[in-house]
């Protein structure tokens, strides 16, 4: 009898564990399909002696379009002032090794916030997307519930914050705040962090978002170091973190399935000189089952159609063919109502055309031509009216 | 001050009698007292002001019916009533008398698993055969029940075509089923010797079966017209809604010259295509409000590899190598001049190979070689492979041939088109017959009308979700923020989707089903409208910090000068008169 109350906690504890799991996969929502890919890749700092993080940048860049991310999924932010600066001695050039062997910014490099416009507050609008209504497509993150998003940044960063334009901060709390509202809005099904900054894991120590993935070159207390100089620029040209991140990818071509596992192992603390810390707590597939590709490559499901509409065509024909005829009569009508429309347009805007029609007038009846002379004649009078009224109420 | 000199002079006399030191002989003067009370006082008053004129003006939010509304709609999710009528017009005697019951039950089988769009059925079943009339099950209402009397029908669909029985049944089942006729799905069953179902381009079907007397495979034919196709559409898979937040899609055709040193081809898409399309367009519109454009690219190759093939004598790309055929770099496909930022595009290709790959064909995945030469991806578009004619003789050739997509291709590739739109939609692109006796008739707007139907309840029930969802979500966000400017704007929008959101349950629950998913497409769009609204960014409403920090710098120095000065002069003020008071009180004992 002593066993019989556990027994039958147990019994309770079973029933509800296996309601729950009866309950809980009819409460979740069904997996969306991955179906694109979008890279956002900042580069947050100017002036001349940043040159290493415009080279980062365009390094990535170039990566991924190699690996098939075409520019129309690419929002890629610069201050853009290494290739023409004065003291550049190869103009239009941007060099991330010493060896000058790849021009990265030769060809094909689409920026789409360039100078002064990489703020906080437009790295912000574009990752959760609430941009005035007179942005162009081509600077909005237009990705869906099933994109997976590669976010790069690199710059000058510290504990809990990354330095923009040497004038403001991001600060971590807004990251994860941001990323927060993406995943309430759906904007992107994973998301992969890569920063390359000094103590680049503080900046993403504060995500809560599930799905997300990230990786930061230092940990907090540490800094990440450029790779080397380049005696004839003058500067280093690129941080180590990309550096070894590059060298990794140009083994890899667009049908390779290496996994992020390999990736982030790949990194090498004594050749960093810091320790290259990711966190995956937030993401639910095992990373040595992730290709790289799904982020740093262009994914696209087709399936192959079996057949067209049949009938169709008939159909139409068979509908449409005594109306052929009207078609030119209805293309007519069709002008007729634009013009309407048009006046119609015109009429609405109210005071103004009033205003326009009076002036029109005035000009009629007075013979004048030019419209400032009628003015002039207009406020002539006023000064006069004004004048012989004061002087008759004096 | 002369209060002063004549307390002081007061204490002074008395100290030296020493009995009471705290004497004064006048009042002590208010003026003092009057002027810090007055100055504290002033402040007091004016704090509620100050702080009603810095606040931050915040547009009321009803989070109280979002909340409500978006529990109501999870709880019950909205199902639409859709009516099933079965009619009998040759006579049947049925062995047992639940068929009503036998074909709701495959109905009911054929519920899909997803909540959403489902149908809130009713069944019924009419014998109406020249002299007897029997009805079946239950209607939704009486105006729904099939009025007897066409035992003339079986006549007059004797030797007609497909079409023209479609068209006669249309016109029966509008005369006869009276109010319901946009609302009820019917299917005819009649007696003859070539079994076949034909299902209609609008709400009907009809079937000629051998024998009427086997109740339940005759039942379970009906339910499966019922429920696998009127309901259904015949998809097992999710559903897909490319439509943009803005309830905007754009159509974006491009012909793609690959190599245009081989060959260049223009097309007159204005002329055929708009033709063509503008049907479906129009049915479409309660789906999305559609616009269409089109351009023409030159030095577009393929990214893919391409193999020549010895038994066909063309090159051939593989299923596997699909997925990087479209070539991104080089195929500038998004030039869209007329999507907004919240449209959605679908991009839809006809790609023109140059000479070194062409005839260019897609083997399938069972290693056949593709009907259509085409494939889709889903929420993008799809991509055709057109081959200019004698393309394959041609490979010698050195002179430029510039010529224009002949209008009867252009016309096969919409046909493709279309068929990929539907795919893109959800829908399957052609039915495959389960059986050689099924036919399915097709219809000029692309999308029979209770495909049509299936769509709209699919995307109005998306959309009445998504935008409750989205309501919810700015409603969590305004609140979590109490500091953060909600502009007027933002709360119209809201009120304007909550009461569109309103109106298409109704509409929905009254069945009239285009106007639902219209008023679902507004509480979207303004859903989304209001959670992107610009003003919403975290980084520039002022938190309590900054309030304190514009105004603590004036005001704390300031109130703490008039708090001590008003507490110092109250207390001297009643010390004073205190003393005066005890004076009076020993002038009174000793007089």
């Amino acid at each position: 009898m002593a066993s019989d109350p556990k027994g039958s906690q147990l019994r309770r504890i079973l029933l509800i564990f296996f309601s729950l799991s009866i309950i809980l996969p009819l409460s979740s929502p069904s997996p969306t399909m991955h179906n694109n890919n979008w890279a956002v890749l900042v580069c947050t700092s100017r002036f001349w002696f940043n040159y290493r993080h415009m080279a980062n940048t365009l390094s990535l860049y170039r990566t991924v379009k190699r690996l098939g991310i075409p520019d129309e999924r690419i929002i890629l932010m610069l201050a853009d002032d290494m290739a023409c600066n004065a003291r550049n001695n190869y103009p239009a050039q941007v060099f991330n090794n010493e060896n000058h062997q790849l021009n990265l910014y030769g060809d094909n490099v689409e920026v789409d916030y360039r100078g002064y416009e990489v703020t906080v507050e437009n790295f912000l609008r574009v990752l959760t997307g609430r941009h005035e209504a007179s942005v162009p497509r081509s600077k909005r993150l237009l990705s869906d519930e099933g994109s997976h998003i590669l976010l790069y940044m690199t710059g000058h960063g510290g504990n809990e914050f990354l330095k923009f334009q040497d004038t403001e901060e991001l600060q971590s709390h807004d990251l994860a705040d941001a990323v927060k509202q993406m995943k309430e809005k759906n904007r992107f099904k994973e998301l992969l962090i890569m920063v390359d900054t000094c103590q680049a894991a503080t900046l993403f120590s504060q995500l809560q978002s599930p799905g997300v993935v990230a990786i930061g070159s230092s940990m907090k207390g540490e800094n990440s170091y450029s790779h080397h100089l380049d005696p004839d620029v003058g500067v280093s040209v690129v941080d180590r973190f990309t550096f070894y991140t590059l060298a990794f990818f140009e083994r890899l071509d667009m049908y390779s399935n290496a996994s992020l596992n390999s990736l982030f192992t790949s990194y090498d603390p004594t050749l960093l000189m810091s320790t290259a810390y990711y966190r995956t707590d937030l993401y639910e597939r095992p990373l040595n089952m992730v290709p790289v590709t799904n982020f740093f490559g262009s994914v696209m499901k087709t399936i192959p159609t079996d057949s067209a509409y049949p009938g169709f065509l008939v159909a139409h024909a068979s509908e449409y063919a005594t109306i052929s005829a009207e078609t030119e009569t209805a293309r007519v009508v069709l002008e007729d109502e634009a013009d309407h429309s048009k006046t119609y347009d015109q009429s609405e805007k109210g005071l103004q055309h009033i205003l326009d029609e009076w002036l029109k007038l005035l000009e009629g009846k007075l013979g004048v031509k030019d419209p400032e002379v009628l003015v002039a004649y207009g406020l002539g009078s006023m000064v006069l009216l004004l004048t012989i009224s004061t002087w008759l109420s004096s | 001050m002369a209060d002063e000199t004549s307390a002081a002079a007061g204490t002074s006399t008395e100290t030296g009698a020493g009995t009471e030191s705290n004497l004064r002989t006048t009042k002590p003067g208010t003026k003092r007292l009057f002027l810090t009370v007055s100055v504290l006082i002033s402040f007091l008053v004016g704090a509620p002001f100050l702080l009603k004129s810095t606040e931050i003006h915040r547009s009321p939010l009803p989070s109280a019916a979002i909340s409500s509304l978006s529990d109501h709609l999870h709880s019950n999710p909205p199902s639409f009533p859709c009516h099933f009528q079965a009619i009998f017009l040759s006579p049947f005697k049925p062995s047992d008398s639940s068929l009503s019951l036998s074909v709701a039950e495959r109905i009911r089988a054929q519920l899909s698993a997803q909540s959403c769009g489902n149908c809130n059925f009713t069944v019924s079943v009419t014998v109406d055969s020249g002299s007897s009339c029997r009805h079946e099950g239950d209607a939704a209402s009486a105006a729904c029940l099939w009025e007897c009397g066409g035992g003339g029908l079986v006549d007059a669909i004797e030797g007609r075509d497909d079409q023209g029985i479609d068209e006669l049944l249309l016109s029966a089942v509008n005369e006869r089923t009276g109010g319901c006729a946009g609302r009820v799905y019917s299917v005819f069953v009649m007696e003859g010797r070539d079994e076949r179902v034909v299902i209609g381009k609008h709400r009907h079907a009809w079937m000629v079966l051998k024998d009427l007397d086997d109740s339940t495979s005759v039942g379970s034919m009906i339910g499966t017209v019922f429920g696998d196709y009127f309901m259904r559409g015949g998809v097992e898979k999710g559903e897909y809604i490319p439509v943009g937040s803005d309830g905007n899609v754009v159509l974006s055709f491009s012909l793609l010259n690959s190599n245009p040193s081989d060959w260049i081809y223009d097309w007159d898409f204005q002329r055929t295509g708009e033709v063509l399309l503008a049907p479906v367009l129009e049915a479409l519109a309660p789906v999305a409000n559609i616009t269409m454009e089109s351009q023409v690219l030159y030095h577009a190759p393929k990214s893919s590899i391409s193999y020549w093939d010895e038994k066909l004598e063309a090159y051939v790309v593989n299923t596997r190598d699909l997925p990087f055929f479209v070539n991104s770099n080089e195929w500038h496909l998004d030039t869209s001049l007329s999507a907004s930022g919240r449209s959605k595009v679908l991009q839809f290709v006809v790609y023109v190979p140059s000479a070194s790959e062409c005839p260019l064909y897609i083997r399938t995945p069972e290693g056949e070689i593709s009907k259509t030469n085409a494939f889709i991806s889903p929420m993008w578009g799809g991509v055709a492979i057109w081959n200019p004619h004698g393309c394959s003789m041609q490979s010698q050739g050195i002179h430029l041939v510039r010529d224009v997509l002949p209008p009867q291709e252009l016309e096969k590739i919409i046909e493709i088109f279309i068929g990929q739109l539907r795919i893109l939609f959800g829908l399957n692109s052609n039915y495959v017959e389960p059986s050689p006796t099924f036919k399915f008739l097709a219809s000029e707007k692309g999308f029979t009308n209770w495909e049509l139907d299936l769509l709209y309840r699919q995307h109005t029930c998306f959309n009445l979700l998504s935008s409750l969802s989205t309501l919810q979500s700015l409603s969590t966000l305004v609140e979590s923020l109490p500091r953060m400017i909600v502009m007027d704007e933002i709360g119209k929008q809201v009120e304007l989707s909550l009461e569109a959101a309103n109106l298409a349950e109704r509409n929905i629950s009254l069945g009239i089903n285009n106007a639902s998913a219209l008023s679902s497409i507004r509480a979207r769009a303004l859903a989304e409208d209001a959670f992107f609204h610009p003003s919403i960014m975290s980084i520039s409403y002022s938190s309590m910090e900054h309030y304190f920090a514009i105004y603590m710098p004036f005001f704390a120095p300031v109130s703490l000068h008039v708090l001590l000065a008003a507490v110092k002069e109250v207390k001297r003020y009643f010390a004073e008169r205190s003393k005066y008071l005890a004076f009076r009180a020993s002038k009174l004992k000793s007089s």
